[in-house]
């Protein structure tokens, strides 16, 4: 028995003793890798094995969680003592409780989330990738002559999740990545970018020419940029940035935040929400896809599940407490700690490129990045500072930051009228670019 | 003391620097927190946490290695000191002999508890908040509350000798209010608390940080939709400060600057701000939540002056960058854990009082916003541009308040948005302990305040245009 389920077994034993009536622990331990390198010199390199235990307890219909890093027997069955002591204060909840079903199909193998090249490859060699990185965007361009660093990481571990009915199952999964930030002079300002590739295995990655040109062609996309004037106009939001949007929209198909009223899709289950265009997908058994898994944090089996289909929301995203309150089954979506959490998640791909797309825009703006975060769920409101380049008789005519964008989430997604076909599985949130008729531009004047 | 043997520590800092650097550290860290959270009118649920385990770092010029380890043996230290060794490799490299003398730090939080808070006294905090918030506004339809207290115990030992030991309390009670109104929903938060124990509602009630809460979100109910376009901004006090933190703020931290990559890189002595702006950023206020005794790094928590009446007067240094830039730390290493290496940081960032009153400012304004709450912000430190996002705001027409907006992105560029600072207000006051920051993937608690203040023109990010 591997050591991840040692402990997750040992944990529920020592929950169960403190006098929980059910017991589910989760242990994960990973061997984390990380180097940074600036100019021609290596800057940072961390190594370490990280290990945490989650348990959920539940005395009755009370139920309370725990975490730690502390994997002394003497510290779980301490903290689990507390854990139980903690659970007799909060109130009887009818729908607290583990799962009835379980996944039954536990061999991760097809779903390929682990790499050998992950744990093969020598340190030497990431570090000659992000020497190489810093190489490449110094050569490409004199105006680029400083960066914020070329970062490369790894893990490589085991999840396993043990319960008191009896479930025990353990996967090992890989992810690598690479990145980096480029600072490009702009006559008496600087421009700072950062380009990334994330995924299962280093051969999945893009290669450093291609981070390089991509990092180093953001940066410089941005040089002599101004600020709009204030108007409302179609907005392409451009990959990375559409799927940081489709993150903000996950927070209204949550149901811990459907059950607290904290969304605008609160009681629009089967109703338009979105056009035609709109099709959402949550996979969890997407094969290499950094989100999958073969069962969630309750021991659930993963699976796909369409939350928006042609615009018509379909269904919340569940975990078992927030599925029996709200009447459906879990959908596989227990993100741990109590929390919904995505799998894979993305927006179906249209059939046209991002060029066709641009070239179809007479006037707007293709939106690169977007700062600010999202905090109006409850009334859907977007505001968010952008950067991006103007599109003037379906071309490319320069680049603009220091502007606002903002409307509703509602009439956003009403408002998609175009889905380019660029969408890649380099994250957990991903988005083709998709393009909105029309936005509030807020800028000069 | 909670930590690990001193004669242990010394021997790991040794062993640490056998292939050569310029120092080494080791930060222990044992973090007990517990939090409740009440929803739908009951105690939803109850977590306990524990955070324990050490770090080690070899600095060699501008080169860091870092490996740590839950694990506290011997074995498992020794193993993670050879690691971060990795970092030198200095061919000369001399066994040398480390001795560290335990400091004495200054008391820096307000009085706490080593045992956890008593959970029966933070139910009933909780449903008190609960009762509280609804009773604000009877559209007001559903409150989460929740909260949470940790001490966080570290030990910090370095190859220049020092040993410290430092006891960090923190709390916060936070509550959300959710109303509808003509089908909209809208919603209020609030919390409070910072580096303190349960005594801090000796002078504070649950019922007036809910009341608060509901308070936003009665208002954001009636709330219209925000104007677009450049107008005149008045910043209320308080949490206001969060200007200040992503306009100037985290372009002083001493990394940037260091690597050149901060708009403000070279700029000590040059005006960055009017006349009017003074800001500092204080470790060592008592009881805020960005308050340290001393910071991660072991070296004490410090009054900064960044900017003074608009001239930049100097940057935020942990070890590595201030060694680096021949410069001492100004107390400003932080970490969110044992399990990454500390970065030069904001502890609670400022502004004194200026002359104005609060009614000339909002009388000075023809046309433009009010915004009294703050949700948080955002900057990208090379060009300098950033955002705060607006969780409570009002329109200003003829020098008077009138209605609600709803919740807008304001935009800026730091020195621009500096210069543009032509009133400032005698009301000065820190901001509800409830702000964290993030940086590089780590959190810290962080403080801030700022008297009102007034800004000829920012970029209002609503969707009504003209």
């Amino acid at each position: 028995m591997s050591d991840s389920l040692r402990i997750a077994l040992a944990a529920v034993d020592a929950a169960m003793a403190a006098g929980a009536t059910d017991a589910e622990a989760t242990t994960s331990i990973a061997d984390r890798f990380s180097a940074e390198a600036r100019d021609v010199q290596l800057t940072k390199l961390e190594q370490s094995r990280s290990r945490s235990l989650a348990v959920r307890v539940f005395v009755g219909r009370r139920r309370a969680h725990l975490g730690t890093s502390d994997l002394t027997t003497e510290g779980i069955g301490e903290l689990c003592a507390r854990a139980v002591e903690a659970a007799r204060f909060v109130s009887e909840d009818p729908y607290a409780g583990l799962p009835e079903r379980f996944a039954s199909d536990l061999d991760a193998t097809a779903l390929g989330i682990a790499a050998d090249d992950v744990i093969a490859r020598a340190a030497d060699e990431k570090v000659a990738d992000i020497r190489e990185l810093e190489r490449r965007i110094r050569a490409s361009d004199p105006r680029i002559d400083n960066s914020n660093g070329s970062r490369i990481g790894d893990a490589a571990g085991e999840t396993s999740l043990a319960n008191s009915r009896g479930f025990r199952a353990s996967y090992r999964s890989t992810s690598a990545s690479l990145g980096t930030s480029p600072v490009a002079r702009d006559g008496e300002s600087k421009r700072i970018s950062y380009y990334g590739t994330a995924g299962r295995s280093y051969a999945s990655l893009d290669s450093t020419t291609v981070v390089a040109h991509e990092a180093v062609r953001r940066a410089l996309a941005m040089c002599g940029a101004k600020t709009p004037p204030t108007a409302k106009m179609p907005i392409i939001f451009e990959r990375d940035v559409a799927a940081s949007v489709l993150g903000d929209l996950f927070h209204a198909f949550s149901a811990s935040n459907i059950a607290v009223g904290n969304s605008y899709l609160v009681g629009k289950v089967n109703e338009r929400i979105g056009s035609p265009l709109v099709t959402v997908i949550d996979d969890g058994r997407l094969v290499g896809g950094l989100g999958t898994a073969p069962f969630d944090s309750e021991g659930v089996a993963s699976q796909a599940t369409t939350v928006i289909d042609a615009g018509i929301l379909k269904t919340y995203l569940f975990d078992t407490y927030y599925g029996r309150k709200l009447g459906a089954a879990s959908t596989g979506n227990a993100g741990g700690g109590g929390a919904i959490g995505v799998n894979n998640l993305y927006l179906k791909a249209g059939d046209t490129s991002l060029n066709e797309l641009i070239a179809a825009t007479p006037r707007g703006i293709l939106v690169l990045d977007t700062i600010g975060f999202a905090t109006e769920h409850a009334s859907g409101v977007y505001s968010r500072g952008a950067r991006g380049l103007l599109i003037e008789n379906g071309e490319l005519a320069g680049p603009l930051d220091g502007f606002t964008i903002a409307g509703t989430f509602l009439e956003m997604l009403a408002g998609i009228d175009r889905v380019a076909n660029d969408l890649r599985f380099d994250s957990g949130v991903v988005s083709p670019s998709f393009r909105v008729a029309e936005m509030t531009v807020s800028g000069a004047g | 003391m909670t930590g690990l043997d001193p004669s242990l520590l010394e021997s790991l800092l040794a062993r640490a620097l056998r292939r050569g650097g310029d120092y080494a550290d080791i930060f222990f860290e044992r973090k007990r927190s517990q939090s409740f959270r009440l929803q739908d009118g009951v105690i939803h649920e109850a977590s306990v946490g524990m955070t324990m385990g050490a770090g080690i770092r070899v600095i060699s010029g501008e080169r860091s290695g870092y490996a740590h380890s839950d694990d506290l043996s011997p074995e498992s230290l020794a193993k993670a000191a050879d690691v971060a060794a990795l970092i030198a490799d200095d061919p000369n490299a001399a066994t040398r002999s480390i001795a560290i003398v335990a400091r004495v730090v200054p008391a820096m939080y307000d009085r706490f508890d080593e045992a956890p808070i008593d959970a029966a006294i933070i139910v009933d905090y909780l449903h008190r908040a609960d009762v509280a918030a609804r009773a604000i506004d009877r559209r007001i339809d559903a409150v989460n509350a929740s909260f949470s207290s940790e001490l966080q115990e570290v030990q910090i030992a370095a190859s220049d000798g020092r040993l410290v030991y430092d006891r960090r309390p923190l709390l916060t009670l936070g509550v959300q209010s959710l109303g509808t109104h003509e089908g909209r929903r809208a919603n209020g938060y609030y919390g409070d608390g910072g580096r303190t124990g349960i005594d801090f509602f000796l002078t504070t009630t649950p019922e007036s940080i809910a009341e608060r809460s509901g308070h936003i979100a009665a208002t954001n109910l009636d709330a219209r939709e925000a104007p677009a376009g450049e107008m005149p901004v008045v910043v209320g006090g308080g949490g206001g400060g969060v200007l200040l933190h992503e306009a100037v703020g985290h372009g002083l931290e001493s990394d940037f600057n260091r690597q050149g990559t901060s708009l403000y890189s070279g700029r000590v002595g040059e005006r960055v701000a009017s006349d009017l702006v003074t800001i500092f950023d204080d470790g060592n206020l008592h009881g805020e939540r960005g308050s340290l005794a001393v910071d991660d790094e072991g070296t004490p928590g410090q009054h900064k002056v960044l900017v003074e009446r608009g001239i930049l007067r100097g940057y935020m240094q942990d070890h590595l960058n201030g060694t680096l830039m021949g410069t001492p730390s100004t107390g400003s290493g932080r970490r969110q854990s044992f399990r990454v290496m500390p970065q030069p940081r904001m502890c609670n960032t400022h502004m004194p009082p200026g002359d104005s009153t609060f009614e000339e400012i909002i009388a000075s304004v023809e046309r433009g916003v009010y915004a009294t709450s703050f949700a948080g912000g955002q900057v990208e430190i090379s060009k300098g541009d950033f955002v705060f996002m607006v969780a409570e705001g009002y329109l200003i027409e003829g020098g008077k308040i009138t209605a609600p907006i709803r919740g807008a992105t304001l935009i800026g560029n730091g020195p621009d948005a500096m210069t543009k600072v032509t009133m400032v207000g005698n009301d000065a006051r820190l901001a509800n302990r409830s702000y964290t920051c993030g940086k590089g993937g780590q959190y810290v608690p962080v403080g801030v305040g700022m008297p009102t203040v007034k800004l000829s023109q920012c970029i209002v990010g609503g969707s009504r245009v003209g």
